[in-house]
């Protein structure tokens, strides 16, 4: 049954209330990969787990259902089933891992389900993560059937030889394979996501797969600098962590890379890429996201706003409004919670939360907000504790600006402070 | 507890301190010593007894002079009393060495087999033949394949002629020859004299604070007795307090009845400010008090001065509350308020030497919770001024008088003593000589290894100049040094600009013909120890009005979390949190924020 339910105007600005609310976005993991990428971060596993006869897909598709039984059956239970009188979600995402690599009738079983246990609203934005290569990207006519309006495709260079260095297995031709595929069978918007701050990447590379990307006319950008994170040493990777340790071979791909990175190239790789979009008419709705406009990403947008939102599937990340709550990133507590040996009843996986208080969730409204080019409104900064010689150093060190929208007095980041954000973020924590 | 009550004779008292190098073996014999005599059981043992402080165990070396009782049976069937008296093995707290030695009637003196004696062991050595003690010379780590047990005995016999006969070949890890010290202590060291029926003469060497018992001292009877309920005063404070407990070190603190002349113990004051129960009074007793008290210590003498300062300007209290308590603990240090224009309110600290200085700054930080940044160490300097107007001393370079106000400056020296291996000789010649350093002469200690004499500017000393000797000998090499006053200089203020301004903290007194290449050296280090900021930062050095080096910390141009992390909120602001917290390790100076390396920078340049 498909909820009809309006959509909410995103950007209300209530967001801070904290009171627990049903979900307008769901995330759902799905964690392999044909192959593991040596600076990626996410949870993700490869080898004989992702395919063959000991392939652990099917058990995991099997607690992935599950689990979004005992996620709606609370939803239920806190707000009532959905229906006219609750939340119907905006957007489905599934992100990884690899999710193309799942067939799409599975895609579409489970959007199936979401809809029949979620409600799926009428228009919502349902998104797929893609690999370009041409054994990993599915069938895109087959997936706008089974739902799927928006691709998303881990493009991340466009230059064979910076391919090769990030350990991925596609050509850039198939990047543009993939892309003109989407198109073809109608996909409404089609993603790139695009690195920067490569090891050794001059500026006429960075400009090299700009130009390449933006000839395929894709409808949104994302560009992100490359960040070798050490999720080890942040304390994440433990048995109930949201992450999985860090394979040796990636620390040592990760010290050798870092030395070849350089702060100040990458910024002019951000402010080119910026300007350039600018000029053609792209609208930079986050410090690392460009739409064409109407295609910016309301999944993503949700986060910004504070949204709540549900999520399912190891190391993902839900938010009801008042509650962070993640699943372990472990795919053996994940399977052995949800599809216990001996036919006993699931439980849900391991993993944790937090419980925001109002001080750390103003200052999450403001760091997120920031990041949009909505920027926040005034009167809430200077509500914070310091929050006007916060303002005044921000101003006069050229990282906001203020900027009138409709009846709001708004901060927002100027282009410089995009590129200096954790600067100011860092004071409002 | 039986031993409680069983009272030793004088006769039957040995009061002796262990004078070895780092490294050298002290702290595992002191556990061999406490384990032979059971005053701590096998299975209680932890290595390092004596040290108990962390900051000790984790830099293996003694700080604070500590005291243990044992009761050794003898080869004469008799029971003996034995304190041992620990004491720091490094070249600041020779002043503790000192204290500690007065305390004594003999000293085991503890050189590593393969090592040979070391320069600072033999001042120590000196310092106990000053005060008359009877030396029991052991050669430690026998077992070491490396030993060379009869060229350390030909080294002993050339320097300090000791006869070969006299010395104990030992292995304090195996155990081997430790009864025979015991054994020695008791027949070589003679027992302490002093009337026991004469009136109460106690002198403090030591004391810490404990909440429940208040200033608790450590004293040596030199005469009388002291007892249980007795009313006790400091002879030179004039304070009296009934005292709470008396007791011996086992090395935990063991209370008795009563201690006579030539024991040590403890007495737990019950006094609530260490200031009326300083190190070096007398203590006596009210009711029959001494005619005089005893001759004391000279006050520690503070060679290397800087500014301790709160990071954020409202621990300010803490800090001076900080500071008033550990100095109950180690009186070595002086404070004083002083202010900065760049860092507020703080204190002018003296500190023994560097060591001291990390030593003391580490503790506040860790045993008071602060976090403190330290201004460029400084020598205190006499400045003659001008039209007769007589000499001021300066410790702080920041106050010094403007340059036409000064008719001359005089730096403090010292005498340096190195022990080292001869192939070094010409790597230490010429670090000591680039220091300003004058060579006196040399001394073969035996045919491999020499004792050389310089004598330098104290300011060259406190800037790495150990480190330096440790690295440039491959370790091998060891120091020494001793005041040997004051010489006219020619010297300049060197100030530090940080975006155009003058950062007081950071200024320094330098030799006229290398102030150049010092400043270079200097902004050149910051540049590297600044972080960038949002606009970018000139560093430079002048001396008065002239720019003599400059160096610029780049504009900071990208610090984002330009990643995506899906909507995992939590990770994000972990890592803002995180540089938060890297930020208010920060002071911020005028619109620059500089991290607490970046004062100590000239302690870290290149040379």
């Amino acid at each position: 049954m498909r909820s009809i339910a309006g959509r909410v105007s995103p950007g209300t600005g209530s967001s801070s209330s904290l009171r627990p609310r049903p979900p307008v976005a769901l995330y759902l993991h799905v964690p392999f990969c044909r192959s593991l990428c040596p600076y990626c971060d996410f949870v993700a596993v490869a080898g004989s787990a992702a395919r063959g006869p000991s392939s652990r897909i099917a058990a995991f598709l099997d607690a992935l259902v599950v689990e979004l039984g005992l996620r709606a059956d609370a939803l239920d239970a806190r707000f009532g089933p959905p229906g006219p009188g609750r939340q119907a979600l905006e957007s489905v995402y599934f992100g990884g891992g690899t999710p193309s690599l799942l067939p799409a009738e599975t895609i579409a079983g489970l959007l199936a389900l979401v809809d029949e246990r979620f409600g799926l609203a009428f228009g919502a934005e349902v998104t797929l993560e893609a690999n370009p290569g041409r054994d990993e990207r599915g069938d895109p006519r087959a997936l706008r059937k089974a739902g799927v309006t928006r691709l998303s495709f881990g493009a991340q260079s466009l230059r064979p030889a910076e391919l090769r260095l990030l350990g991925r297995r596609h050509r850039s031709a198939d990047v543009a394979d993939a892309v003109a595929a989407a198109q073809a069978a109608g996909i409404g918007s089609v993603n790139l996501d695009l690195l920067y701050d490569l090891p050794g990447q001059s500026f006429a590379d960075w400009i090299e797969t700009l130009e390449a990307a933006l000839a395929l006319r894709p409808d949104h950008l994302s560009l992100y600098a490359l960040t070798l994170d050490d999720p080890d040493a942040e304390g994440l990777t433990g048995p109930a962590g949201d992450h999985l340790p860090v394979a040796s071979g990636a620390r040592a791909w990760r010290e050798r890379a870092r030395p070849r990175q350089d702060d100040d190239r990458a910024a002019g790789q951000y402010h080119y890429a910026a300007s350039v979009l600018a000029r053609d008419g792209w609208h930079g709705y986050e410090i690392s996201n460009w739409a064409r406009p109407g295609h910016e990403s309301r999944h993503n947008l949700a986060y910004w706003e504070r949204r709540p939102y549900e999520a399912v599937g190891p190391g993902a990340h839900a938010f009801d409004g008042t509650v962070r709550r993640w699943n372990a990133a472990r795919l053996d507590g994940y399977l052995a919670a949800l599809l216990p040996a001996g036919g006993g009843a699931p439980a849900l996986p391991p993993g944790g939360q937090e419980q925001l208080d109002p001080a750390m969730a103003a200052a999450e409204e403001l760091i997120l907000g920031l990041r949009t080019d909505r920027g926040v409104r005034r009167e809430a900064l200077l509500a914070l504790p310091a929050g006007s010689s916060i303002f005044g150093w921000a101003l006069a060190g050229e990282l906001v600006e203020l900027v009138q929208l409709g009846e709001d007095a708004r901060v927002r980041l100027t282009s410089r402070g995009r590129l200096l954000s954790n600067e100011l973020f860092s004071r409002l924590v | 507890m039986s031993r409680e009550d069983q009272m030793i004779p004088q006769a039957r008292l040995r009061n002796f301190s262990i004078i070895a190098h780092i490294d050298h073996g002290k702290s595992t014999l002191a556990d061999r010593l406490l384990e032979l005599t059971h005053t701590i059981e096998a299975r209680q043992m932890t290595s390092q007894v004596l040290d108990s402080m962390d900051l000790e165990r984790e830099k293996g070396i003694t700080i604070k002079a500590r005291a243990v009782r044992l009761e050794y049976t003898a080869r004469d069937g008799l029971t003996y009393g034995l304190n041992l008296i620990d004491t720091p093995g490094h070249v600041d707290f020779s002043y503790e060495v000192s204290r500690s030695l007065q305390a004594c009637e003999g000293a085991l003196l503890v050189v590593d087999a393969a090592q040979g004696i070391e320069a600072q062991t033999l001042a120590n050595v000196h310092l106990a033949l000053r005060e008359g003690l009877t030396i029991i010379p052991v050669i430690n780590k026998i077992d070491l394949p490396s030993a060379q047990p009869e060229v350390v005995m030909e080294e002993l016999e050339n320097v300090l002629a000791i006869p070969r006969e006299e010395v104990i070949l030992a292995s304090a890890k195996e155990g081997t020859g430790v009864p025979e010290i015991l054994e020695a202590i008791v027949e070589r060291i003679p027992p302490p004299k002093g009337d026991p029926d004469a009136p109460l003469q106690g002198l403090i060497f030591d004391s810490h604070y404990d909440s429940y018992k208040g200033v608790v001292v450590y004293v040596r009877l030199a005469q009388g007795r002291l007892r249980q309920h007795d009313t006790i005063r400091l002879m030179a404070s004039g304070v009296e307090s009934e005292l709470l407990e008396l007791g011996v070190f086992r090395p935990q603190l063991v209370p008795v009845k009563e201690l006579v002349a030539g024991e040590v113990g403890y007495v737990a004051t019950g006094l609530k400010s260490v200031r009326d129960a300083q190190v070096g009074d007398t203590l006596t007793n009210a009711k029959a008090p001494a005619a005089a008290p005893l001759p004391g210590y000279q006050p520690a003498k503070s060679l290397v001065f800087a500014g301790i300062y709160p990071l954020s300007g409202e621990d300010y209290p803490l800090l001076r509350d900080a500071l008033e308590k550990l100095h109950l603990n180690d009186a070595s240090f002086t404070y004083e308020p002083e202010s900065s224009i760049a860092l507020g309110f703080g204190f002018r600290c003296g500190f023994l030497g560097l060591l001291h200085m990390e030593i003391v700054q580490e503790r506040l930080e860790r045993e008071f919770g602060l976090e403190l940044i330290l201004s460029a160490p400084s020598v205190s300097y006499h400045v003659v001024l001008t039209h007769g107007r007589g000499v001021v001393e300066v410790d702080n370079p920041a106050l010094f008088p403007a340059v036409n106000e000064i008719e001359e400056i005089r730096e403090p020296w010292v005498r340096v003593s190195v022990v080292t291996p001869t192939q070094y000789i010409g790597a230490l010649m010429e670090l000591s000589t680039n220091r300003r350093g004058t060579f006196l002469d040399m001394e073969y200690l035996d045919p491999q290894r020499v004792l050389l004499r310089f004598e330098m500017p104290l300011a060259e000393l406190i800037v790495d100049y150990y480190d330096q000797l440790k690295s440039r000998s491959q370790g091998y090499a060891s120091m020494d040094y001793e005041e040997a006053g004051y010489r006219p200089a020619s010297l300049v203020k060197l100030d530090i600009l940080v975006a155009g301004e003058p950062v007081d903290a950071l200024s320094l007194i330098v030799h006229r013909d290398r102030a150049a290449a010092t400043g270079r050296a200097l902004v050149a280090r910051l540049k590297e120890l600044i972080p960038r900021q949002l606009f970018e930062v000139p560093v430079q050095a002048a001396i008065g009005s002239n720019v003599v080096a400059r160096e610029t910390v780049r504009a900071m141009r990208k610090n984002v979390l330009a990643k995506c992390y899906g909507g995992d909120i939590t990770r994000k602001r972990k890592l803002l949190e995180k540089q938060k917290e890297g930020k208010q390790r920060m002071k911020r100076v005028g619109s620059v924020e500089i991290p607490q390396e970046a004062f100590l920078a000239m302690l870290s340049m290149d040379e």
